[in-house]
C-alpha cells in the first residue's frame, strides 16, 4: 500500500515538472535545461524569505513563484529570443541553456552554500494514515496542487485565446505571424507559465524532502524523460510517462536498491528510444524530415 | 614549482579530453555529454587492472582503450538512432548510467570509497613518479593524440565527417554510409578518452566517482565549444584558459570558496555568449543544415 501511495505522489510531482517543461518546449522546441535552476531557485527563495526575513509562509511562497517567473522571463528575453533572431542551429540553444543552468546553479551555491537545507514549515508534519499508508500533509498538498494545476493548464491551453495561441505557435510559427499573432509575446507567456509551474514543483519537492543546489536537475530530467517517453505534446502521454517513470523508480527502490533509481530511469528512456522512438503518443520526434 | 607542473599536467589531460571530444562534437556534429563517463571507464579499467591484477601501465592503456571503445560501440548503436537534441539528452542518460555504475557497483568499483593505491608508471626500470617526468609523458601522449586527430580530420574519412555535420542527407545521397561513419567517430572519441583516464588514475593514484560526473562532462564540452567546434588548437588554448582561470581568480585575491563557483559562472557565461553569437565557426559549420529542406 505504501508503495502505491508513493508511486502516485511521485507521478504527480513528475507530471507537474513534465508539464512545466513541455509548456515551454512545445512552442519553442528548445530544451530549456536552465529550467532545472528555476526549480531549485524557487525553493531557495522560499527558504530565504521565510527563514531569513520571517515573512509568512504563504506570502513567501507567492513571492518565490513571482521571482522565479521573472527569472524565467529574463532568460527568454535575454538569451533565447536573441538566439531565435539569429536563427542559430537547434543544438545551440540546448548548449546555451546548459550554460545558463551552470551560471544560475552556481549563483545559488554562492549565496546559500552547498549544504542541505530544509524549509521550516510552521506545522510539524505528522503522517496521516490513509488506506494503511502513511502520507505526510505535504504529500497530500502535492497531489492536490498538481492535479489542480494540470487541469487548469489544460483548460487554459484549450479554451482561452492565449492558450490557443500557444498551441498555434507550437504547431506553425510562420502561419501564426501571418495571422498577426506575435510569437515572441506568446513564447514569453509560455515561459512565464512554465517557470511558475516549475517554481511550484520545486517548492513542493523541497518541502517534502530537503534541498541542495542541484536537486532541480535530477527532478527536471525525470520530467524530461517522462515527456519524451510520453510523446511530445500529448496530455495523456505526459501522464503515462510520469506514471511509468515513478513506477519504475519506486519498484527499483523497493526490489533492488534506491541507489539504482537514476540508472533505471535512463535505461527506460534508452529502451524507449530503441523500440518506440516516438513515445506513447506516436508524435514525430525528429525535427528535420526529408 | 611542483604546483605549476601539476597545472601543466592538468592542461595536458584536458587537452586530450577536449580534442578527443572534438572529433565527434566538432567534426561530426555529435554533441556528447557522456565524455566524462568514458574518461571514467579508462580510469577505472586502469585502476582495477593495476591494483587487483598488477598489470603495468603499458598493458593497461590498450586494455582501457579497448574496453572504453567496446562500450562506446554498443552505446552508439543505440544512441545514434536519435538526432540532435534527443541525441544530447540520450548521451546525458548514458553519462548518468555510467556514473551510477561507478558509484554503486560496490564489488567492482568500491563505489564512493574509490580505489586507492594505484602504482605509478615505470618503463624498463625508469620511474615516472616525479612531476616533471610525468609531465613529459603526458605531453608525449597529448602530442600523439593531436597528431592522430589532425590526420583523421585531414583524411577522406575526416572530410566525410565534416560533410555529415554540414548536411547529413546530402552526404548520404553521395553514397557515404552516415550511420557507420558516426559510429566510428563516436567510438574513436571514446577510445581516445580512455588515454587521459588511464594517465589520471596513475597520476593521482586514487580515483573515486566524483571525478566523472555530469558536471565534468559539461566542463569538457565547454572547453570544446569555447575553443571552437572542429578546432584542435582552439581546444588546447581553451583547456589552458579554463584550467588556469581559478589560479587567476586566486591571484586577484578571491577566496577559494568563491573561486570555484566563480569559475563555473564564468565558463557558463562564456558558453552562453559563444552560443548566442555563433562565433568560432559554429555558424559556418552548421548554418547550411537548416536552409536545406
Amino acid at each position: 500500500m505504501e508503495i502505491i501511495a508513493l508511486i502516485l505522489i511521485k507521478t504527480q510531482l513528475y507530471l507537474l515538472v513534465a508539464l512545466s517543461f513541455s509548456v515551454i518546449y512545445h512552442p519553442t522546441k528548445n530544451f530549456h535545461l536552465a529550467h532545472a535552476a528555476l526549480i531549485t531557485s524557487s525553493a531557495y527563495f522560499v527558504f530565504f524569505f521565510a527563514n531569513k526575513f520571517s515573512i509568512p509562509f504563504l506570502v513567501s511562497v507567492a513571492l518565490a513563484i513571482v521571482t522565479t517567473t521573472l527569472i524565467g522571463g529574463v532568460c527568454e528575453v535575454l538569451v533565447y529570443r536573441q538566439m531565435r533572431k539569429r536563427n542559430v542551429p537547434a543544438f545551440a540553444s540546448l548548449i546555451a541553456s546548459i550554460g545558463l543552468y551552470v551560471v544560475l546553479q552556481n549563483c545559488i551555491s554562492l549565496f546559500f552554500g552547498d549544504d542541505t537545507k530544509i524549509i521550516n514549515t510552521a506545522e510539524i508534519t505528522v503522517g496521516n494514515q490513509i488506506f494503511g499508508a502513511y502520507i505526510t500533509t505535504v504529500q497530500i498538498i502535492t497531489v492536490f496542487v498538481s492535479i489542480t494545476l494540470f487541469i487548469a493548464v489544460n483548460l487554459f491551453l484549450h479554451f482561452t485565446t492565449t492558450g490557443k495561441s500557444i498551441r498555434a505557435v507550437a504547431s506553425n510559427p510562420e502561419l501564426c505571424s501571418i495571422y498577426g499573432i506575435s510569437s515572441n509575446k506568446i513564447i514569453l507567456i509560455a515561459f512565464g507559465i512554465g517557470s511558475a509551474l516549475a517554481a511550484t514543483a520545486g517548492i513542493l519537492s523541497a518541502m517534502d524532502t530537503n534541498m541542495t543546489p542541484t536537486f532541480g536537475f535530477n527532478l527536471l530530467l525525470y520530467g524530461v524523460v517522462a515527456m519524451i517517453i510520453g510523446g511530445v505534446g500529448s496530455t495523456r502521454g505526459l501522464t503515462a510517462g510520469a506514471f511509468l517513470v515513478a513506477t519504475a523508480q519506486n519498484l527499483a527502490a523497493y526490489y533492488i536498491d534506491t541507489k539504482w533509481m537514476d540508472a533505471v530511469t535512463y535505461i527506460i528512456l534508452i529502451l524507449f528510444l530503441i523500440w518506440k522512438p516516438l513515445g506513447f503518443s506516436g508524435k514525430q520526434l525528429k525535427k528535420v524530415e526529408v | 614549482m611542483e604546483y605549476i607542473l601539476h597545472l601543466f599536467i592538468l592542461i595536458c589531460f584536458y587537452t586530450l579530453l577536449s580534442q578527443s571530444l572534438n572529433l565527434s562534437a566538432g567534426f561530426t556534429g555529435l554533441i556528447s555529454l557522456a565524455h566524462a563517463g568514458f574518461y571514467g571507464i579508462g580510469a577505472y579499467t586502469t585502476a582495477i587492472l593495476s591494483t587487483q591484477f598488477g598489470f603495468s601501465f603499458w598493458l593497461n592503456i590498450p586494455l582501457a582503450m579497448l574496453i572504453s571503445g567496446a562500450i562506446a560501440f554498443i552505446v552508439s548503436l543505440i544512441a545514434l538512432r536519435t538526432v540532435e537534441d534527443y541525441f544530447i539528452i540520450c548521451t546525458l542518460g548514458i553519462q548518468v548510467i555510467l556514473f551510477s555504475i561507478m558509484n554503486n557497483w560496490m564489488d567492482l568499483t568500491r563505489g564512493p570509497l574509490g580505489i586507492p593505491g594505484i602504482p605509478s608508471i615505470s618503463l624498463f626500470g625508469l620511474h615516472f613518479d616525479s612531476k616533471i617526468s610525468f609531465l613529459l609523458l603526458s605531453v608525449f601522449f597529448a602530442a600523439i593524440v593531436w597528431f592522430v586527430l589532425r590526420n583523421i580530420s585531414k583524411s577522406g574519412f575526416g572530410k566525410t565527417l565534416t560533410a555529415i555535420s554540414e548536411d547529413e542527407i546530402y552526404t548520404q545521397s553521395i553514397g557515404k554510409n552516415v550511420y557507420k561513419s558516426k559510429i566510428i567517430s563516436f567510438t574513436i572519441t571514446a577510445i581516445l578518452a580512455a588515454i587521459p583516464g588511464a594517465l589520471y588514475a596513475h597520476y593521482i593514484s586514487y580515483i573515486d566517482p566524483t571525478s566523472f560526473t555530469v558536471n565534468e562532462s559539461i566542463f569538457i564540452l565547454s572547453i570544446v565549444i569555447i575553443g571552437g567546434l572542429g578546432n584542435l588548437t582552439g581546444s588546447f588554448l581553451a583547456a589552458a584558459f579554463l584550467v588556469l582561470l581559478p589560479e587567476a581568480l586566486r591571484f586577484v585575491g578571491m577566496p577559494d570558496s568563491i573561486a570555484a563557483n566563480m569559475r563555473q559562472i564564468i565558463y557558463g557565461l562564456i558558453l552562453v555568449i559563444v552560443m548566442m553569437t555563433g562565433r568560432n565557426g559554429v555558424k559556418e559549420l552548421f548554418a547550411k543544415k537548416h536552409t536545406n529542406f
